[in-house]
């Protein structure tokens, strides 16, 4: 009788969790939302980006057919052609700014995005604090398997006791033949049984140290984290918009075990040049002059810029941005909101340039460090990336559409690992791998399909831990 | 007695099999009471669940604690030569006083780390010291002085610098004597400005002497050839040679030089045709030098005018020179000087006699000996003069005299420390003390800059421009690696500046880099025709950083009329008892007391650190006993009386000390500046004068009895002893060789060294090849798993070390916890055997009882590939990988300590207390090491930790840790290579301590490319090659070459 209600509880199980996986669900709408949305519409959903906040999308859209959202989602174009008066609204409102196409989401995956958007909506400004702590993305899995584990374990335990009542009736048979009174005993006495007492602490240790063990290697990791940046650098503007190579900026990345980041002489090389953003206008790049000390309006550098005094820097820049101001909306003098403008961005520049250490404006723009190695791991971009040939998105992600960096990765040892084993290593083109003799002549009789790197010993500790 | 298992012991423990010493070998670890451990106290069941609920509810809150923010901070304007995690090299030369090498100096993102030999000097060619691997260590001495100023009861008063060069100035311009007392100083540039402040203020003469003195051999030159100066001894042509007291391997005229040309005359070339040189040692401790030599000479210090006038007399009777009536010596060493001169007499002019004594008289005797054997502009190359040593203390006594007479208005010490360095200091310091001005330069409060009213601390040599002439015709340039870290200036543009020269551009960023650069572009650069301009000449220059211009050859002639006076030499004393005051390869005459490094680096010798002990000889009852003399035992303290003044010190014993004398090296008992404070006596008081000249040993001196025992005495001799100790069931010790030895101890017939005489060569290949079979024989009888095939893809790393080459020096020691960032853990703690140093030392005797050879075994993890560490492991964190390394994961290690136990090699140190503080318990720290008591632990200090090799992980407190193999160094090789998509070589991989070995004893690489430099050395030597402990299975990747003399 147990092993018919185990097979009926495992394939029950087996089952739900197959249709579970289909059904949208939150979770995988963030995943969805992250990796195809972040990079234009905010990710609070109140605020308007480079695409409109997206609370509220679905009564917005509740006049039409669902068919009709889902289109739009796929080829927002096709439809702003075709005419759908809710399609041309939004394009009168949005023009120019073209929503890209994803011809590959399914509906089910369109309604798990629908579903985390109204789920982020509703969570009215509980939102934490980006930029000052980490976020780590939830990794519980979806609530059923517990349940369904919770179930079964009912089920058995109620068999447990089930059986117990049928021991102990034919204990007392065998007593009342033999002559004695019948004992029953209480479900408290069965509970309390040495048997019993132990079987709930074995449970409880293994399910403790599981937990234990698991929480464990996780500690310090910080998939999603996604701090707020001293300067909104864009990264789906300079490196997907733009096209500039990664390594352009990152130019230590195919030398060095860091990637680097780039000195604001490097952000100069483009920017004295580029004075303006397109969407932020002078509120971030002025920061970059502040710091390296570049007069944005007579185009040179500032000699001796390190003696300059606050009031001297903020006097400078607000003109400048003032300048701008006028000039973007034709006016001769300020107004009521270009003072404001002027007064935000400077003390915006204030915030992001000075330090606690020295107090002053001058001085390199502390970013903050997004991917943290632990100390003990040895980790080189020069290997990856010059000798492996990595591409960046392997690791890093969609940086290209990332608005705001954040850590795609778990960079956990299990996940390097996996990597090694899977990777080929570019065997044939590198003259260093001459000397794996045996592999090139297995690779040449056909015995060996390929290389990886566990094969060079890829695996071993000190190839990453000394 | 002749239990000695290919005749090599230890000690004298050893030889008496005593049973404290079995015991102590057969630990790991001591596990004697700590002397000054807190008593009276152990945890008890209550506070044990205490500490684990608190912390199981400190791991609760630190795991829900959020990561902290951390930031990453770039360049505003990144320089072109960094790359942020890419090390840069600079040319440059450590030079300090009477030191000199030609480095390379490895920086990490603007931060010296680390110290590398330049192969570009023909002078020390790519080798380098302990005290050179030192040097970036006391960069970040947090006792270096960090302004100028006013010193008020021996505390800096800061003062700027315009207002000291006020104040200067202003004492410079009444125009009274000033006197610039130095060392040695062997730049061209430096002269050029000591010229222009004399030009300045006529008034003034620079006085220079040397810590330990070369000035009798200057004036026997000056006397003999007409030339004061040091010429070049060429070991590598000398067949013979005979050192009357000179440690030219390690502390005598040039020692990198003399180690790598000594040795290449040591190497065994050929197996069929061995020739190697003779070397004969007169002398009466031990000295570095002396346990290399083939024939040690015991004598008494007092005879050694006798010695040299009886080697005379025997050359001067073959080559029909007269005679001399010298004083007698004793049979024995007559006997064997009879035998030298023979050697000698058969190879003139290809041989070399050196003399370290401070006596004019037997310098000219030993010139007058070289010059009978031809040696003289041979072997004694006088084209190309040495000038470390240039200093003479004759030269104070005049000055002591101008100082009592008021006739000294300023005194400018620059890197001297005659308040602690001289004999006669409290004369010295009486007669400073009536100076109206008396100004240091120096870097740290020592004991002269506390006696003067200015500081103007100068830079570190990191920090500084500059060159070096350190022989003639060979320059060398400094140059800084990092940006003055505190407020000093040079101490050669503090002269400049108060000598108002007009030749500074005080304008420029950095004068005096302008002033030696001038320099440099004109003077400099007409000494040669290569490069046209000054500016090319200077960038390639200071991209080499050595610039040679080949000598004029130049011949001198024994002067004639010179007159042989044996009354002139030292006559031999009345005294029962001698003693020898000698010069370290570590602590110099206390000049690198303060380096934590250099006194943590066991001397090589007596194997004793922190601190400077009485060597007493061992004594031979003549059949199978050793004691110490008068009954007493290693780290015994005894009251030592010399000419009236007492000190006690603790006594090592050791063998090769001739009887009736005992020795203790310079440089203890500094008073002031460092960590060296305190530790060891200062015997520099104890140094008679004799015609000037300080003499280093005293004829007469009274030892009381032992007066008490030290504490934590801190020997490491008998620390980390291989062998192997196993008992029967009864539990009494037992060994495989009955016969042999009564047990299995601490030396044992293991194969750890083998020895031979240069000409017993033949039978020493027919004993190892046997061996090598009986032990491949054994090996085959194994249970491990046939791995051949494994290691045979891609590289597999080995090393092999000629004994042959290895002098002791330990150089490499150093650079090992310069590369591998190994904790300095202080006295107490290397007394409880808990020395962290990956790489040792071994020093082993062999020879005649009493008058033994030594010789060095450089002993770092071997890298078995059957090793026993990894199989005991419980969490798998050592374990092999592909290319043949014991690898050692820190973060999985839980400290059970099993693989230390089980390591037959004794290599594995295991972190006992938080050296490195990567934890903020302060109950831990308690006994970590400190500067001075009362400060923070020393690696708490930010300051101190800017040496740390970012590329190797600071362990933590209760892990094991070992050599790697450098493997920080194999990656980045490795990555080289392959980003340049071309075979691994050589040159892409050196381990830290092969580049440090000034001789290239130690070659490391890959074994299984045949045609690397690991592999051609291995196949050389042949048979010769072995194994240590090859028996047992273990199947090291590390080699060693049998040692070989030449008696």
């Amino acid at each position: 009788m147990l092993w018919k209600y185990l097979w009926i509880v495992v394939i029950a199980s087996l089952l739900t969790n197959g249709v579970l996986q289909a059904a949208p669900n939150v979770e995988e709408g963030k995943s969805l939302f992250m990796a195809n949305c972040a990079s234009c519409h905010s990710r609070d959903m109140k605020t308007n980006l480079t695409g409109p906040a997206l609370a509220g999308v679905e009564e917005r859209w509740a006049a039409y057919p669902r068919q009709d959202l889902y289109k739009w989602i796929r080829a927002s174009q096709a439809l702003i052609q075709e005419g759908h008066p809710r399609a041309v609204e939004l394009w009168n409102q949005w023009k120019p700014t073209l929503m890209n196409n994803f011809p590959g989401l399914t509906d089910e995956q369109i309604e798990s995005i629908l579903l985390y958007i109204n789920d982020v909506a509703n969570k009215a400004s509980t939102s934490t604090q980006a930029g000052q702590t980490a976020q780590p993305v939830s990794t519980a899995k979806d609530d059923s398997t517990l349940w369904i584990l919770i179930a079964v374990g009912v089920i058995l335990a109620l068999l447990a006791l089930a059986l117990m009542r049928v021991v102990d009736n034919l204990q007392n048979l065998a007593r009342v033949q033999a002559g004695q009174p019948p004992v029953r005993r209480t479900l408290a006495q069965i509970l309390t049984t040495k048997g019993a007492i132990a079987f709930m602490v074995f449970a409880a240790t293994l399910i403790l140290g599981y937990k234990t063990v698991d929480n464990a290697t996780r500690m310090g990791r910080q998939q999603g984290y996604q701090p707020e940046q001293p300067i909104a650098f864009s990264h789906a503007l300079h490196a997907g918009a733009n096209k500039i190579d990664c390594q352009y900026c990152h130019d230590s990345a195919r030398k060095s075990k860091h990637a680097s980041i780039p000195g604001a002489n490097t952000c100069m090389n483009c920017h004295t040049v580029v004075k303006k953003g397109s969407k932020t206008g002078t509120a971030e790049i002025t920061k970059i002059f502040a710091s390296i000390g570049y007069d944005p309006i007579t185009n040179k550098y500032i000699p001796d810029y390190d003696k300059w005094t606050e009031k001297q820097i903020a006097e400078l820049y607000k003109k400048w941005i003032a300048q701008e101001y006028m000039a973007d909306h034709n006016l001769k003098a300020l107004d009521e909101t270009g003072r404001e403008t002027v007064e935000t961005q400077w003390e915006g520049i204030v915030k992001a340039l000075k330090d606690d250490s020295n107090g002053k404006i001058q001085g390199p723009i502390e970013w903050v460090r997004v991917h943290n190695l632990p100390d003990h791991a040895y980790f080189s971009h020069a290997q990856h990336v010059a000798v492996g040939q990595v591409a960046c998105q392997q690791c890093h992600g969609p940086i290209e559409q990332m608005e705001e960096v954040y850590q795609y990765s778990t960079l956990g040892m299990g996940w390097c690992i996996n990597c090694h084993r899977q990777t080929e290593v570019k065997f044939a083109d590198n003259d260093y791998y001459q000397q794996y003799a045996r592999y090139h002549e297995e690779l040449k009789s056909g015995k060996r399909q390929k290389v990886t790197v566990e094969d060079i010993g890829g695996l071993e500790c000190q190839k990453c831990h000394y | 007695m002749q239990h000695q298992n290919n005749g090599i012991w230890v000690s004298a423990e050893d030889l008496n099999r005593d049973d404290a010493f079995l015991k102590s070998a057969e630990q790991e670890f001591s596990i004697e009471e700590l002397a000054d451990a807190p008593t009276g106290w152990r945890p008890s069941r209550r506070d044990f669940l205490k500490w684990m609920g608190f912390s199981v509810g400190a791991a609760t809150v630190a795991a829900s604690c959020e990561i902290p923010v951390r930031k990453v901070i770039p360049y505003v304007t990144k320089p072109d030569a960094i790359v942020p995690g890419v090390a840069n090299y600079y040319a440059s030369s450590f030079v300090n006083g009477s030191d000199y090498c030609a480095i390379l100096v490895k920086t990490r993102e603007g931060r010296p780390i680390k110290i590398e030999g330049n192969s570009l000097s023909s002078v020390t060619s790519g080798g380098t010291s302990a005290r050179a691997q030192a040097l970036v260590l006391s960069l970040y001495d947090t006792r270096r002085l960090k302004h100028p100023g006013t010193i008020e009861d021996g505390q800096v008063k800061k003062l700027s610098w315009k207002a000291l060069d006020e104040k200067i100035k202003g004492q410079l311009q009444l125009g009274g004597n000033v006197r610039i007392l130095t060392n040695t100083i062997i730049s061209p540039t430096a002269k050029k400005v000591l010229d222009e402040f004399v030009a300045k203020y006529p008034n003034t003469r620079v006085v220079s002497y040397d810590p330990v003195s070369h000035a009798a051999l200057l004036t026997a030159n000056q006397v003999c050839f007409g030339v004061r100066g040091i010429p070049t001894y060429k070991f590598a042509e000398a067949d013979v040679i005979v050192s009357f007291g000179a440690d030219f391997l390690g502390t005598w005229v040039s020692p990198i030089e003399h180690a790598r040309d000594y040795t290449s005359r040591r190497r065994i070339h050929s197996l069929d045709k061995p020739s190697m040189s003779r070397h004969y040692q007169v002398e009466s401790h031990m000295s570095l030098t002396g346990s290399n030599a083939d024939m040690r000479i015991q004598i008494r210090p007092s005879e050694m005018g006798a010695a040299i006038c009886a080697l005379y007399n025997e050359v001067a009777r073959a080559t029909g020179a007269p005679t001399l009536d010298g004083p007698t010596l004793n049979e024995k060493a007559q006997a064997a000087l009879k035998k030298a001169a023979t050697d000698l007499l058969a190879l003139r002019g290809r041989s070399l006699v050196v003399c370290g004594t401070n006596n004019v008289m037997e310098h000219i005797i030993v010139n007058k000996i070289n010059d009978l054997l031809g040696n003289i502009n041979h072997t004694i190359d006088f084209s190309v003069l040495n000038n470390l040593h240039q200093g003479d203390e004759r030269d104070l006594v005049r000055l002591i005299h101008e100082m009592n007479a008021g006739q000294v208005a300023m005194v400018i010490v620059w890197g001297a420390n005659p308040a602690y360095e001289l004999p006669n200091a409290d004369e010295f310091k009486q007669a400073f003390s009536k100076v109206n001005t008396r100004v240091s330069f120096s870097t740290v409060m020592d004991e002269t800059t506390t006696l003067c009213n200015y500081v103007a601390p100068t830079h570190h040599i990191l920090e500084s421009w500059g060159d070096a002439e350190p022989k003639t015709g060979h320059y060398s340039l400094i140059q800084p690696t990092i940006a003055p870290l505190f407020d000093t200036r040079q101490a050669e543009l503090s002269l400049l500046e108060w000598a108002d020269s007009p030749n500074l551009n005080r304008q420029a960023e950095q004068p005096y880099y302008e002033y030696l650069k001038a320099h440099w572009t004109t003077e400099m650069k007409a000494k040669q025709s290569k490069y046209a301009t000054g500016m090319a000449f200077w960038d390639m220059s200071l991209h080499d950083g050595v610039f040679e211009v080949p000598p004029a050859p130049r011949t001198v002639e024994f002067n004639p009329n010179v007159r042989l006076n044996p009354a002139a030499v030292t006559q031999p004393g009345s005294g029962k008892v001698e003693i020898v005051f000698y010069e370290t390869v570590n602590i110099g005459n206390g000049q690198y007391a303060h380096n934590p490094w250099l006194q943590e680096m066991p001397d090589p010798v007596t194997r004793t650190v922190w601190g400077n002990y009485l060597s007493i000889p061992v004594e031979w009852d003549g059949k199978n006993k050793m004691t110490g003399w008068m009954g007493l035992e290693d780290g015994d303290k005894v009251e030592v009386e010399i000419n009236g003044r007492k000190q006690v010190c603790t006594v090592v014993r050791t063998f090769g000390q001739a009887p009736g004398t005992v020795a203790i090296a310079l440089g203890g008992g500094r008073e002031k500046g460092g960590c060296g404070v305190g530790y060891g006596v200062n015997v520099n008081p104890w140094l008679p004068i004799d015609g000037g000249f300080i003499q280093y040993f005293a004829k007469e001196v009274k030892i009381s009895g032992k007066v008490g025992v030290e504490k934590n005495f801190a020997c490491v001799q008998h620390h980390h002893t291989m062998g192997l100790a196993a008992r029967d069931a009864e539990g009494k010790r037992i060994n495989a060789d009955e016969e042999v030895l009564a047990y299995q101890g601490a030396l044992t017939d293991r194969s750890i060294i083998f020895q031979a005489h240069v000409n017993d060569l033949p039978n020493l290949r027919k004993k190892m090849a046997d061996f090598h079979q009986h032990a491949s024989h054994l090996n085959e009888q194994t249970l491990y798993p046939d791995r051949t095939d494994y290691f045979s893809i891609g590289p597999k790393w080995g090393m092999f070390i000629d004994l042959n080459a290895c002098i002791g020096c330990g150089a490499c020691q150093v650079a090992c916890v310069s590369e591998n960032n190994v904790p300095v853990v202080g006295k107490n703690e290397v007394a409880r055997h808990h020395e962290m140093t990956w790489l040792r030392i071994d020093r082993y005797y062999y020879g005649d009882l009493e008058n033994p050879r030594i010789v060095y075994q450089p002993l770092m993890c071997q890298h078995c590939d059957n090793a026993p560490c990894e199989n005991v492991c419980p969490v798998n964190a050592t374990n092999h990988s592909s290319e043949g390394i014991n690898q050692m994961a820190y973060n999985r290690c839980i400290g059970t300590r099993y693989c230390a136990n089980n390591c037959p090699y004794k290599v594995r140190r295991f972190n006992w207390l938080d050296y490195t503080t990567a934890d903020t318990f302060p109950a831990n720290e308690e006994r970590l090491f400190r500067v001075e008591e009362g400060d923070i632990p020393f690696y708490a200090d930010n300051l101190v930790r800017m040496v740390l090799n970012p590329d190797v992980t600071v362990r933590s407190r209760g892990v094991i840790e070992k050599c790697s193999f450098c493997i920080q160094r194999i990656q980045e090789g490795k990555l080289t290579a392959k980003r340049e998509g071309r075979p691994l070589e050589d040159s892409d991989v050196r381990s830290a301590c092969q580049t440090a070995c000034p001789t290239g004893a130690i070659v490391f690489g890959n074994l299984n490319n045949p045609n690397s430099q690991v592999s051609q050395a291995i196949k050389r030597h042949e048979e010769l090659a072995y194994q240590v402990l090859e028996e047992i299975n273990t199947r090291p990747g590390v080699r060693y070459s049998a040692k070989i003399y030449n008696a």
